[in-house]
């Protein structure tokens, strides 16, 4: 245990730079010709937002949840668009930076976390949004609104880990890259963003729990909107899980990384 | 570390690539793979051949190797051997110091940052640390000769402008080992050229070791110690200098 903290030291301190310097580099190139800036981070949840609002208010009346829907859908999109958008930064990120893997070693792993710690950057400006939110509808904040914290942590280990396995696999079968958009639009009507978990029949419960997703948009709704304490044996098992899950995915990508310059 | 002691060590080492283009096997493969326990490196598959066959060599500290040969002839594939780009299918390679790959000048430029923006970039992926960058951007920009340039967007760089950026930065990385890969005469005015050699003449000074890559066998002989001649994976013969 300590020898591997003793590595992560060592990782951290070798390689801090070179993490900081690409999640710059990727941040001032993308908004380099962009009017609208760090704007364009909060458009898509924001912009879904109002449309949801105005189809289950105006267009199709369903009563949803007991809480503002514009909240309600907004903490749910909130989580949505930080994991949609690391899928999409860090999919490509080896393949586009084959040149660079051909020719110089550095730890691969560095340019799809690289991708994620942007989309992190995006999310923490829709987080700020979201409490904007909560003080303009009026929601009485309770010290259970702490939860978010390590539902985001819970939310940034899957979402890694998930981006690791799916980088690694793009690399040998491009397919992926074709693919995940669809995916995605599949993985976002199967998490109730835009419907409570409640809704959901209790025979499907089980893939519910598989979706990492569901548990921690469910949560958030619970503790930071509805003032409620989370179960800490859900939350414990969900942890084991993520940990777990982000062993095999790193090892996984370890394994992997060695053939990338030959393969890409 | 004794200095008899080898820095850089080859050891029957071989290495296959595909000839095909693109990466392409079935599912079905890849699945009887994972379950098959031995596998055979040694064979080679359809479209496979042998970029590097047996090779063994060794250098010390302070020397300089060149590699000659034909295209094809697996230099590169040695130089991506010593830099941990890659791997070889069988046999051992032990690097023993830090390795400054110049064949990974201007690594990672991207095209809509200055010439400065880019100096970070190309420092952090060649190991270095921001502060060091700091300290190193003056000496850096003055030795590419570009100081006019260099707030400008690489994207209108001149292609000689370029390699000067690039070298220059590489040149600042600070290693015992260094690679170079036929940088030297493509690209580049005759004042610049001579400002590389010269820098190689500094480095072999410091007695650093140096794996030099050409076709050309004047510069080969001006700075090298040995030469290995290679030729479709397999060192032909050597001349010591």
């Amino acid at each position: 245990m300590i020898k591997l903290f003793y590595k992560f030291l060592k990782y951290y301190k070798d390689y801090r730079d070179l993490y900081f310097i690409l999640i710059w580099k990727q941040f001032s190139v993308r908004y380099k010709q962009a009017i609208l800036g760090v704007v364009w981070a909060v458009i898509q949840p924001l912009s879904l937002m109002g449309i949801f609002t105005l189809v289950f208010s105006r267009i199709m009346p369903v009563k949803i949840s007991t809480l503002p829907q514009p909240i309600f859908f907004y903490s749910g999109l909130l989580p949505w668009a930080f994991f949609s958008s690391s899928v999409n930064y860090s999919i490509p990120s080896l393949v586009s930076n084959y040149d660079l893997i051909r020719k110089i070693y550095f730890p691969r792993e560095i340019l799809p976390i690289a991708g994620i710690a942007i989309a992190f950057i995006d999310f923490m400006i829709a987080a700020v949004i979201f409490i904007i939110l909560l003080f303009l509808y009026h929601i009485p904040i309770t010290w259970c609104a702490l939860y978010f914290l390590p539902l985001v942590a819970l939310l940034l280990l899957f979402t890694i880990s998930f981006c690791l396995i799916l980088t690694v696999v793009n690399v040998y079968y491009r397919d992926v890259q074709l693919a995940i958009n669809f995916l995605l639009q599949l993985w976002f009507f199967a998490t109730p963003i835009f419907y409570p978990i409640g809704m959901i029949p209790a025979k499907y419960k089980f893939f519910i729990y598989l979706n990492p997703l569901c548990f921690i948009i469910d949560s958030i709704r619970k503790s930071v909107i509805g003032g409620a304490p989370i179960s800490p044996y859900a939350f414990l098992f969900m942890f084991c899980y993520a940990i777990i899950l982000f062993v095999i995915s790193f090892n996984f990508f370890r394994i992997a990384e060695r053939k990338f310059a030959d393969v890409l | 570390m004794s200095f008899d002691e080898p820095i850089i060590t080859f050891d029957n080492v071989w290495k296959k690539y595909s000839k095909s283009g693109i990466f392409h096997r079935s599912l079905r493969e890849d699945v009887m793979r994972i379950f098959s326990l031995k596998q055979d490196n040694l064979k080679l598959a359809g479209n496979e051949f042998w970029a590097l066959k047996n090779i063994s060599f060794q250098i010390f500290k302070g020397q300089t190797l060149g590699l000659y040969g034909p295209n094809g002839a697996g230099k590169s594939t040695i130089l991506k051997l010593m830099s941990d780009i890659t791997y070889p299918n069988k046999g051992s390679i032990s690097v023993q110091e830090s390795v400054a790959p110049l064949i990974a000048m201007g690594a990672g430029f991207h095209f809509d940052l200055s010439g400065r923006e880019n100096i970070y970039v190309n420092g952090a992926i060649l190991k270095m640390k921001i502060k060091e960058i700091n300290k190193k951007m003056e000496s850096i920009i003055k030795f590419s000769g570009i100081e006019e340039f260099i707030d400008m967007p690489v994207k209108n760089y001149s292609s000689g402008m370029h390699l000067r950026l690039a070298f220059s930065i590489a040149i600042h990385s600070e290693a015992s080992i260094y690679l170079f890969d036929e940088i030297i005469g493509s690209g580049g005015d005759e004042e610049f050229r001579k400002k590389c050699f010269d820098k190689i003449f500094e480095l072999k000074e410091k007695k650093k070791t140096i794996v030099l890559v050409s076709h050309d066998m004047e510069v080969l002989k001006n700075f090298s110690n040995r030469i290995l001649f290679l030729n479709k994976g397999e060192i032909t013969s050597e001349e010591v200098l």
